[in-house]
Parts: structure tokens; sequence; C-alpha cells
């Protein structure tokens, strides 16, 4: 080409508009940034963000992980300790059990959804027997894979959350009545523990979301998580009100959010494990509900800060459940890591 | 011309001009907004409410200068807490009305007593702009009863929802527009 038609001033004009229009280009695509690469734009008054509550004292964790058992289930929900500390995890399609040290010892696959399970200790009219809460009624194993006998329906609005095994009684909390059911061994109903009754002093529960915890601890009283007022609450077998703790807050020795704990079990000293949702953390207390000390955080259960605020059905965080051994180790079912963490005192 | 329309065709023409010249040079673009002018209402964009992260661009990707998306609200999900994590900060002084212990920025929520212990949570649309922080409170604590929502009483359909463009979690999508709402069921059983 003749160096005269590269000095072209018209050749140097349409060089120079094309130059403007793709600066143009660009900088109409930086300022509207159609794709919304750039980030929602709203001011930091419109930022959520728990991670300023997520971060716990080291010093407070006096508790570390010492072994993982992997879960194959789907959905695993609810875990129990039973006799000679094997560990009994429920999910939407089976019951696993393992040894103490995490090996399986058996699977089976069962009829309906599994929504929690409790299994007698040796003090319990039927020893070893597992009992499984389904949504509307309790099935009763008395081996793995033995025959489920089911009781009766508790209706179309029961959700069975929770169960809890004594000497000759088994109880199940209900988040749909809002209630705990009282049955012998045999399956006969003998009572309800918790319905409002001002004339006890009785406030009843309140229970936002489908997480509603029981226990039987070894002082004789049953305990009962009424998640909506943050406490726990202690009744007598026949529906006395006897004391209650908790508070709510975002503090480490409090309970989080609109509705905790989520799940909780009781050493064999009679002091308190309970699992929090929304800020996933496991803590002990003393068996006056004092705090003692955390187990584990979010550091471990949530996989990084902003899980815990995923407003997606399929990211968001389950909550995990505990359980206690005889030697007072710590069960984690992490549903989100779908596996089970055990706990020792450091 | 009204400014909501103003705005409409400056905003809309720059986001469609960049989309559709990089894919189809400006013939392409001469054709869709022949096809945007000529849109049936038989179709509406809506966004799932499963799919929504609360990215915050729903408030501010809108052609309209106060958005189409709003906040709704499921009664039958709601638990009617009292210290509902959609409405109050996650450490509030105390639970009461007062705008320092309200989450939402421009106070769109209303807290009202139903009874012990029981309160009602709605939204008020004038004040809403969609920015989806109570969906976020409200889902990592509570039920998920808080969610977005296209308002079709203020949506004009454009031809290439803004928004839907910068979706990060590809929410949007026509839905017909006799059912242009894709409303929470409960999920919760208790
Ligand atoms: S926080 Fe945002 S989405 Fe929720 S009501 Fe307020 S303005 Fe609307
Ligand atoms: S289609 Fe509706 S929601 Fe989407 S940008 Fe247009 S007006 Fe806004
Ligand atoms: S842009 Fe998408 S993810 Fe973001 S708030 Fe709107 S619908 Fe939700």
């Amino acid at each position: 080409m003749p160096a005269s038609a590269k000095l072209n001033p018209l050749n140097f004009a349409i060089g120079g508009l094309i130059l403007a229009g793709i600066a143009v280009g660009v900088l109409v695509v930086l300022m509207n940034d159609p794709s919304g690469d750039g980030g929602n734009r709203l001011p930091d008054a419109f930022d959520y963000s728990l991670e300023e509550y997520q971060k716990i004292d080291p010093a407070l964790v006096k508790y570390r992980q010492t072994a993982e058992i992997p879960l194959e289930m789907q959905e695993p929900r609810g875990v129990a300790a039973g006799i000679d500390d094997k560990i009994y995890v429920v999910g939407k399609d089976g019951l696993a059990v393992f040894d103490p040290q995490g090996t399986e010892v058996k699977t089976v696959r069962l009829e309906g959804e599994t929504q929690c399970v409790a299994v007698a200790g040796k003090d319990h009219s039927v020893p070893g027997r597992i009992y499984l809460g389904m949504k509307d009624h309790i099935q009763a194993l008395d081996t793995v894979d033995g025959p489920a006998i089911s009781w009766e329906s508790l209706g179309e609005k029961a959700n069975l959350t929770s169960l809890a095994v004594a000497e000759q009684d088994v109880f199940a909390a209900d988040a749909g009545n809002r209630i705990v059911w009282r049955y012998d061994a045999s399956g006969k109903l003998l009572g309800r523990i918790g319905g409002k009754d001002e004339a006890r002093n009785i406030r009843g529960f309140v229970i936002p979301s489908p997480y509603f915890e029981t226990a039987a601890a070894p002082d004789g009283l049953l305990r009962v998580v009424n998640p909506g007022a943050h406490k726990i609450e202690a009744f007598t077998f026949d529906g006395h009100l006897e004391l209650s703790w908790g508070q709510r807050g975002l503090d480490v020795a409090a309970f989080c959010g609109c509705c905790n704990p989520a799940a909780m079990a009781i050493l064999p000293d009679g002091r308190f494990v309970t699992g929090e949702k929304g800020i996933p953390r496991v803590k002990v207390y003393d068996a006056e509900g004092k705090f003692e000390c955390v187990v584990v955080g979010p550091d471990v259960l949530a996989p990084n800060f902003s899980a815990t605020t995923e407003t997606r059905e399929d990211m968001r965080l389950k909550p995990v459940d505990v359980a206690v051994d005889s030697k007072s180790r710590i069960i984690v079912l992490d549903p989100n890591a779908g596996k089970v963490r055990i706990f020792e005192k450091k | 011309m009204t400014e909501t329309s103003c705005k409409l065709d400056r905003r809309s023409f720059v986001g469609i001009a960049l989309r559709v010249a990089g894919a189809a040079g400006i013939g392409g673009l001469a054709a869709a907004l022949a096809v945007r002018r000529g849109q049936s209402g038989e179709l509406a964009w809506q966004l799932d409410p499963h799919k929504c992260v609360s990215c915050g661009n729903c408030a501010t990707y809108c052609v309209l200068d106060e958005s189409a998306v709003k906040c709704v609200h499921s009664f039958p999900m709601c638990g009617y807490c009292d210290l509902c994590t959609g409405y109050f900060q996650p450490s509030p002084i105390e639970l009461k009305t007062g705008a320092e212990n309200q989450l939402c920025p421009t106070g769109a929520i209303r807290r009202q007593f139903i009874e012990d212990p029981y309160f009602e949570y709605t939204i008020d649309k004038e004040l809403c702009i969609g920015c989806g922080k109570c969906v976020k409170g409200c889902n990592a604590f509570g039920n998920g009863s808080l969610y977005l929502q296209v308002q079709h009483d203020r949506c004009k359909n454009c031809n290439e929802c803004a928004i839907a463009v910068s979706c990060p979690s590809q929410a949007f999508s026509r839905v017909p527009a006799k059912d242009a709402y894709l409303l929470k069921i409960r999920e919760t059983k208790a």
C-alpha cells in the first residue's frame, strides 16, 4: 500500500470514529452492567451478613472431633446412640447402624419417611428397642431388621420431630400439634404434655418451624425445647412444668434467631448439648442451664460464611441433630456434609 | 412521555442494543426492537422464588425507577414469630418497632400483634424496593415465607427483562400471563 494512502485524512477520521465508538461502547457496558456482574449497586445498608456473629472465640471450643462417619443415605435427619454406644442414623430412605468406631453394622431400607429416632437403653422395659418417628406415628423395631410395629396414627396434623425413651415411657414431640405425647412401651397413649394451660402456668410451645426436641433427663424430668421461646422446659411425666432456662440472642451463650435450639441431647451427668440452626453451632450447658462451652461452630458446620444466608432451598443449610453416648462423646449429624461427626473433650 | 417510559426507552435501548449488537449486528438490533413493540401480553416475566438467591439485582436492574419486583409474604408458611428475623436486625436492641431494630432499610415491613406470642408481618408495597434483604433474614433462621415476585400491576413486560439478564441464578422466565405469579406454598410441616 502506498504511504500516502495510510495518511489519508478520511481514513484517519474513520479510524478515529471507530475507536471512539468502541470506547463509548465499553463505557456504556461498564456503566450499565447489563449482565449484573458488577454487583447489585445498592448501598451497604442493604447488605445482609451474619459473618460477625459466626466467629467463636477458640478458647470457648473445648471439644475436638475424633472420628467421622460418611453417610450414604439420602437426607439424613436424625441420630441417636444406643446400647453399647452403637450409633443409629435415620434418613429419608432408611436406617443405618454403626459401631462406636464408625464401622457400619447394618443398613436397612424402611417403609415411609423416618423423621427421628431414639433407642431404648438397658433400663427400658424393652432394652435396645429402636423407636422411629414417622410423620404421624411411631414405629417400634425390636431388632434392626425385624418387623416394624406401627403405633396408632396421631392424625394428619401430626409431625413427629423427636422421640425420647425413659424406663417405662416413650415420648414423641409433635411439632404439628405443638404437644409432646406420652406412651407406654406397648404403644398405649398415656397423656399429653405442654399444651397451653394457664391454670398450670404453661404458655404452650411456640414452634415456628418443624424443629421440636425432647429428651429424658437422669433427674427423672422430661426436657422439651420451646424453640420460639428460646427455652428448654422441664416437665414431670404428668405434665407439670417444673422449670425452664435459656435466653435468646446471637451471643454464644444464648440461642439465636427466631427459634432455637433445633436439637438437644442430655449427657449422662445431666448436662445439655444443644444444636442451633441459622448460625450452626453445638454447645454444652450445665444441668442448670449455664453455658459451659462450644463443641463445634460455623467454621466447621457451614462450608463458608455466606452459606448461612443462602435463600435457595437447595443451598440452605439444614440443621444438625445431636446425640450423646455413655462415654459422654457428642455425636453430631451434619446433614450438609453428609456425615456424622464424633467429638470428645479436649 | 412519562418519566417511566422515558427511562424504559433509554435503559432498554442500551441493554438490548448491547446484547443484540453483539449477537446479530445492527440488523438484528432493529428486528429485536420491532419485536418488543409488538409483544403480546400472553406471557409475563416472573421470578421463581425457589431459584432466587436474593442478590439485590431485582432492586436495581429493573428499567423502572422503582423496581417492579417487590417482597411478598406467604402467611401459611410464616411462623408469626415475635423475633422475626426478616423484620428485625440480626441483633436487635429490643423487639420493638423502632427503626434502629428493623432490618428493612426502607421500613417497608409492618409488624402487628395478633395474640400472645404471635405477630403478623405485612409488606407495604409502596415502600418496598425489592432488595431482598428481608428475604435473606427470613431464610437464615426462619421458614422462608418472605420472597420476591414481579408485580404485574407495575411490570412493563419488557421484551427482554433487564433483571432477567442480570440475574445470577437464572430465576427469571416467561410464564403464562394468566398464572403470572410463582407463589411459594407451605413447605414446612409444623
Ligand atoms: S428489605 Fe427490601 S425486599 Fe424486604 S420489604 Fe424491605 S425493601 Fe422490600
Ligand atoms: S420486565 Fe418488568 S421486572 Fe423486568 S425490567 Fe421490565 S419492568 Fe422490570
Ligand atoms: S436478580 Fe435473580 S437472584 Fe437476584 S434477587 Fe432478582 S430473582 Fe433473585
